[in-house]
This record gives structure tokens, C-alpha cells and sequence, in this order.
């Protein structure tokens, strides 16, 4: 198996992945860096220079993995996500479908309710604001918190149902 | 009240901020794991990393493997509680592993004079069947305990063979990492193939390869020699 020719072709090659895969499992940016940097600054240094690229991409995942966990256990104090299920193969496909995210968004939201589904399209997809979204569903704005939150918690049902 | 810090953390999520640490209880993980996936799914949404990042990560990485005594800089809010832990625990592992390394000196002199110091040899072995031949295909790991060893038999082009299932390091049962076909040590992130070489870690002293255990294949089983 072919190996990388120096350190920065390893993280050039693979922090576009690392990035993404943690930002699927943390929502945000700043963390998504955060946990990003502390990967390759843990993992980089230990490298075999001769690791296959097959072997580094397995190290970097295993070292995401951790990373992840110990970031769960710090701002929670439990585990919410986890690459567990995930596959190196799904990390690293040479074409990376941004769709997946999206099927299983879709997925969520069509076995939703219209009103559950119209608030968190409105909130987390076309990122309104509490007032633009209660405005565009034609209720009050504390209405729109408590839709909002029942139908998180619905789609946290369905997401359950969806992943066995 | 969770409800109010779970609302929170939501709305932080919303706005791209980075979410507080607050006690979660079990009811808050499936809307917050939700919440991640919707947030994560938004079409063309933020799931690529923005260049100043990617090239700013590089240029801290050259300086620190330019650098090498530097401890690794954690700037991640939650990072400095656990340096303090990782540290503590890195000398913890240091000095027993200056204790360890005498001790196996020690016996690798009287037993195993004359013999490959790689490969399992015990005084009085035998041979042990592990796994029946037509359970173990071509690219195929299977774990094995026969009680004083655990260890993992694999079959890489056609040949068998097998290796300590136990950390150089510090004893931790290595566990198979089935996709990459690689066994991860729990304890300190360590990472060997399965021929036993090491493949990764990040302890201050590199850990020595996996002990080899002498297989065979016979009459449709695996056997290798233990005790």
C-alpha cells in the first residue's frame, strides 16, 4: 500500500474528512475546528512516517473517535453522538456525499407533522430567527418556543425509530 | 432546570455559536443528537472547513513538529481541564512502564535464551485449537483466550498467524478494530497491526511490538502454541 510522502500530505488529504465527520456530530463550527486541531495534534506526531495511507486513515479515525468522546464527557457529561457506528470507509469515501446529512434530515422531517415539520425547517435548515419563524407560521413567538421544542423532541422519536 | 440549558444549547447550535457545558441528564441526548443532525443536514450547510482554518491548523502543526518538547496546545474551552488529567496520567504511565521494562528483561533472560524473543515460548506448551480453519477466510480476525493468553488469529494471504492480544505497554486488552483490521489499545489510544508491529502511539516511549504466537493449520483447524 501506497504512503503519504510527508506529514503535510497527511493532513492535507484527510482534514477536509476529519472536519467534516466531526462537524456532523457536533453541529457547530467552532467545535468542529476545535476537535479538528486536537486530532491532527495528537495523531500526527506518533506517525509512522512508512503507515500506509489505509493505516494513517485508520489511525486519524480512531484518534476522532476519542476525541469526540472526551469532548461528550467535558460539555455533557454524556456520550450524545459517537463514530461507533460509523465506517473508515464512510469517513473517507473518495466522494464524500454531503447528502447523506441531508437524506436523514429528510427522513426526519417527513414522518413529522406540518407544524413540527415547518418549525424546524424554518429554524435549523433555513435558519430563521424565533420572531421570522412564529411570523411565518402566523403565531406568537412563545407559541413558536414550545412548538418548536415539542417537535424537537418528536423528531428525536422518529430519529430513534429511523436508526434501528 | 435542563430544559432551559437543553433550549440553550439548541439556540446556540442555531446561531453557530459554540454550545455551553451544562449537566445533561438522559432525557436531553436524543433532541440534542436531533438537533446535531438537522443542524449538520442543512442544505450546502457548514460541513466544510473554511480555508483560514485549514491553513492556520498547518502552520501550528509545522511549528509544533518543528518543536518537539513543546507539550500540545489545547484550545478548546473544555481542553484545559483535561490536560491537568492527561499529565497526571502520563506520568503515572511512565513510571510504571520504567518499572515494566526491567521486570520483562528480567525473565526474557532466564526463559527465553536461545529462542526468538518475539514469539510466545513457554516452557511447557502445546498445541491449542482456536477457531475452526473454515471460520477463519481469507482476510478474517477472530479473537481467542485460552485463558493464560488471549490473542488474535488472522488470515492475511492465505497464511495464518497469530499475536498477543495484550498492550506492551501496560497489559490492556487490545481490542479489534474489525474495519481497519488493526488492534487499538483502550488505555492509551496505542494501535498495532496484526503481525504485532506498532502502529501508532502516544507515549512518551514507543511500546515494543505484539509477542508472536506460533500457529499452524491442521486437519481444518487453527492451533497455535500455548500454554
Amino acid at each position: 500500500m501506497a504512503a503519504y510522502p510527508a506529514w503535510t500530505a497527511v493532513y492535507r488529504d484527510n482534514v477536509d474528512r476529519i472536519y467534516r465527520v466531526l462537524y456532523a456530530k457536533v453541529g457547530n463550527r467552532p467545535d468542529a475546528e476545535d476537535l479538528t486541531a486536537e486530532v491532527f495534534v495528537a495523531a500526527l506526531r506518533p506517525l509512522r512516517v512508512s503507515a500506509s495511507v489505509g493505516e494513517v486513515r485508520a489511525y486519524l479515525f480512531t484518534a476522532a473517535r476519542t476525541v469526540l468522546a472526551g469532548y461528550w464527557r467535558a460539555k455533557l457529561g454524556l456520550e450524545v453522538t459517537t463514530l461507533d457506528d460509523e465506517s473508515i470507509e464512510s469517513v473517507f469515501d473518495d466522494a464524500p456525499s454531503p447528502s447523506r446529512a441531508e437524506g436523514r434530515t429528510a427522513a426526519i422531517l417527513d414522518a413529522l407533522p406540518d407544524n413540527y415539520r415547518r418549525i424546524l425547517e424554518l429554524r435549523f435548515l433555513d435558519s430563521c430567527t424565533v420572531r421570522e419563524a412564529a411570523a411565518a407560521m402566523g403565531i406568537s413567538t412563545a407559541n413558536a418556543k414550545v412548538l418548536q421544542h415539542r417537535a424537537l423532541r418528536r423528531a428525536a422519536q422518529v430519529e430513534q425509530e429511523v436508526s434501528r | 432546570m435542563t430544559g432551559r440549558a437543553l433550549r440553550r444549547y439548541v439556540e446556540d447550535l442555531l446561531h453557530g455559536r459554540r454550545p455551553r457545558r451544562f449537566a445533561a441528564t438522559g432525557d436531553d441526548v436524543a433532541p440534542l443528537r436531533t438537533a446535531i443532525t438537522l443542524r449538520a443536514g442543512q442544505p450546502g450547510g457548514g460541513d466544510a472547513p473554511r480555508a483560514e482554518f485549514v491553513d492556520a491548523l498547518q502552520q501550528r502543526l509545522a511549528a509544533e513538529l518543528a518543536d518537539p518538547p513543546r507539550p500540545p496546545l489545547r484550545t478548546a474551552e473544555w481542553g484545559l481541564g483535561r490536560r491537568g488529567v492527561l499529565v497526571g496520567a502520563a506520568a503515572v504511565a511512565a513510571a510504571s512502564a520504567a518499572g515494566g521494562v526491567l521486570v520483562e528483561r528480567t525473565l526474557l533472560t532466564d526463559d527465553t535464551a536461545g529462542h526468538d524473543p518475539d514469539t510466545l515460548t513457554p516452557t511447557s506448551g502445546g498445541w491449542q485449537t482456536v477457531v475452526a480453519s473454515e471460520q477463519l477466510p481469507e482476510g478474517g480476525v477472530r479473537a481467542f483466550d485460552l485463558g493464560a493468553v488471549v490473542g488474535f488469529v488472522a488470515r492475511t494471504d492465505g497464511v495464518v498467524a497469530a499475536v498477543s492480544g495484550t498492550c506492551t505497554h501496560q497489559g490492556c486488552r487490545l481490542q479489534l478494530n474489525a474495519p481497519s483490521r488493526q488492534l487499538d489499545c483502550p488505555c492509551h489510544t496505542t494501535v498495532f497491526a496484526l503481525d504485532g508491529e506498532l502502529v501508532a502511539h502516544q507515549l512518551p516511549v514507543p511500546p515494543g511490538p505484539l509477542p508472536r504466537i506460533a500457529t499452524r493449520e491442521v486437519d481444518g483447524a487453527v492451533q497455535v502454541y500455548s500454554v
